[in-house]
């Protein structure tokens, strides 16, 4: 019954652009794109390891796909994937060494990576363009919303089907072990640094597809907006307000967020930021759990 | 010891030769190095006294820069006077942001903390947005930009201030530390906190003390700087991490090795930034000494 009702649930968000105005699309292919982010930063949390980096894979994946796109004329479909690939392996190589680090040396290594990628597009000027950034001819399916919005929407069901797949699985214990008691979930035999590795690589590479997606629907990168912190800070909040930990969590945060996000830019177009700010402060401060895991614990407390 | 001293002699060597080859960038080098400690040495006290890496540094500097450009604008306040205003006000400004935000989050986990500070310097920054936009804003005063002629090389003499005040900073705060009682009990609180409670020491009034005293040392940075540098909201977005930066090549506790490791990467990043076409790749220097710095000490730790 119940995998009936999420089935239905997938086909209507599928068919819903028949039914709705561009604007919505719009909105909803976007509230999609920080969602997957959303979700891949949650995963890595799960081991205890606080990433500030997401941002910097997310440009790596969108310069990534530009250039495959521009220079080595890829089809954009398929540039998704070389920039999922790309991000993936810059991962693997960085996460023999980065992985070795913990709590704010991990999470600060992360931020200044972003940084040393951001400063690599910028200077790199043969290959990414330099400040000014390259622009594609034009964008994916020739900017058709529709087909765009399946495909970001085929992307984030992934996402979370791969969150789920990770909190139903035998891997969910190794990373449970690991964010309690690194120790003794060595002692009980579980391989940390494979598991965090594995993890890594694997969130990399959704932050790269998610970057390849927002920039062939745009069809331009560029190093400030590209490498921009919104995309490190969006995602963050949206995790921290729906409730780390769990799938279900980023994906109400991101929603709620999201549409708050939307209405906020129209009656607030200069610096609407700072609600994330207070957002995220708040959050920390009064709702540690977030919104899911406050109604879990009450449903919890109440049996 | 003896491995030290080796390092510190190639050290010298290396700066002798740079001052030789390229002197412009050596003394650019010292003052950005001087500057640049200046900022990091509060950080290094919040992170070593109260365990807590404050992501929200930077805009404590860019709010002091529009308080002394305020004061300067308002009431021609010289930018040299304004610490006597800045600094009290960055003291308060320092305290009620530790008083509401972080106190009552010390005892959760720490990531939570380096989270709240994320979000405390996001709010600081676009509230600046909002009352100021983001128009960069500058000071104008003549001595600011006087030259000096030091063995026929003309370089900025006012930058030469970063580096008096920073010694100044450097030996007021060690011998606060170790000559009164305040400062012995801050040390105490940071070597072990439990212990210094034990003794009677008030720990929260410490951090409390510690914080504030970092936000009003930020202030007098910020009014030395405020001349020689445009003042917008994402200023002093990139000192948190040049900070960060020292205090990890440092070391936690090394106050003295701050200033050094400040003055060291100043006149790396100048030395990048003489050689033509390669000046956009003076930033990395910083990111790749601090990821450097840290992952050094991650595998040496785990060998000792």
């Amino acid at each position: 019954m119940k995998y009936f009702m999420i089935a239905i649930v997938c086909v209507l968000c599928f068919l819903l652009p028949f039914f709705v105005g561009a604007y919505l699309i719009h909105v909803l292919t976007s509230i999609m794109i920080f969602l997957s982010l959303a979700l891949s930063w949650d995963m890595m949390l799960r081991t205890g390891q606080l990433s500030f980096g997401i941002a910097g894979f997310f440009g790596l994946g969108a310069y990534a796909s530009i250039i495959a796109v521009d220079d080595f004329s890829i089809d954009p479909l398929w540039s998704i994937l070389v920039a999922a690939g790309f991000a993936a392996l810059i991962a693997l190589a960085l996460g023999w060494i980065v992985l070795r680090l913990r709590e704010i040396y991990f999470a600060i290594t992360t931020l200044a990576l972003s940084s040393v990628f951001m400063i690599f597009a910028r200077n790199l000027s043969d290959l990414t363009g330099g400040s000014a950034g390259e622009v594609l001819y034009e964008s994916i399916f020739k900017g058709d919303s529709i087909k765009i919005y399946w495909l970001v929407l085929s992307v984030a069901l992934t996402v979370i089907l791969v969150s789920e797949l990770f909190q139903r699985t035998r891997i969910r214990f190794a990373i449970n072990a690991i964010r309690d008691d690194e120790i003794a979930a060595k002692c009980s035999g579980v391989n940390i640094f494979k598991y965090l590795l594995f993890v890594f690589v694997l969130t990399s590479a959704i932050q790269g597809a998610v970057g390849a997606l927002y920039a062939q629907q745009y069809a331009f990168v560029e190093p400030e907006s590209t490498f921009s912190a919104n995309f490190l800070l969006l995602p963050m909040s949206m995790a921290l307000v729906g409730g780390i930990y769990s799938t279900l969590g980023p994906i109400i945060g991101a929603v709620v967020l999201g549409l708050a996000s939307e209405y906020l830019k129209l009656i607030m177009p200069y610096g609407h930021l700072i609600i994330y700010g207070l957002i995220l402060v708040l959050t920390i401060m009064f709702l540690p759990r977030g919104i899911y895991g406050t109604v879990v614990n009450r449903i919890a407390a109440k049996r | 010891m003896k491995k030290n001293f080796v390092g510190y002699v190639v050290l010298a060597i290396a700066l002798f030769l740079i001052a030789l080859l390229r002197p412009y960038a050596f003394f650019y080098g010292v003052q950005r190095g001087s500057l640049y400690s200046l900022v990091a040495l509060p950080l290094a006290l919040i992170l070593g006294i109260v365990g807590l890496l404050n992501l929200a540094h930077g805009e404590f500097l860019t709010l002091s820069l529009y308080m002394t450009y305020l004061l300067f604008t308002k009431w021609r306040m010289d930018p040299l006077v304004s610490p006597a205003v800045t600094v009290p006000l960055l003291l308060a400004f320092g305290f009620v942001v530790y008083k509401l935000v972080i106190e009552r989050s010390l005892k959760t986990h720490h990531l939570n903390l380096l989270l709240l500070t994320f979000g405390v310097s996001i709010v600081m920054v676009e509230s600046l947005n909002i009352w100021w936009t983001s128009r960069p804003r500058n000071i104008y005063v003549p001595y600011a930009s006087t030259s000096v002629n030091i063995f026929g090389v003309y370089v900025g003499g006012y930058e030469f201030l970063y580096t008096v005040a920073v010694v100044l900073v450097l030996t007021g705060l060690l011998l606060f530390l170790k000559k009164t009682r305040l400062g012995q009990a801050t040390y105490a609180v940071g070597q072990n906190p439990k212990g210094a409670a034990i003794v009677g020491i008030n720990v929260k009034f410490v951090y409390a003390f510690v914080f504030s005293l970092a936000a009003g040392l930020v202030a007098l940075a910020g009014a030395l700087l405020s001349v020689r540098s445009s003042i917008f909201p994402h200023v002093g977005g990139p000192f948190t991490m040049k900070s960060f930066s020292l205090t990890a090549m440092a070391g936690l506790g090394n106050l003295p090795g701050i200033v050094l490791a400040g003055i060291v990467l100043g006149i790396a990043e100048e030395f990048v930034k003489s050689i033509p076409g390669y000046t956009g790749w003076a930033d990395l220097v910083f990111f790749v000494v601090l990821i450097a710095a840290i992952v050094f000490r991650a595998f040496g730790r785990r060998e000792g």
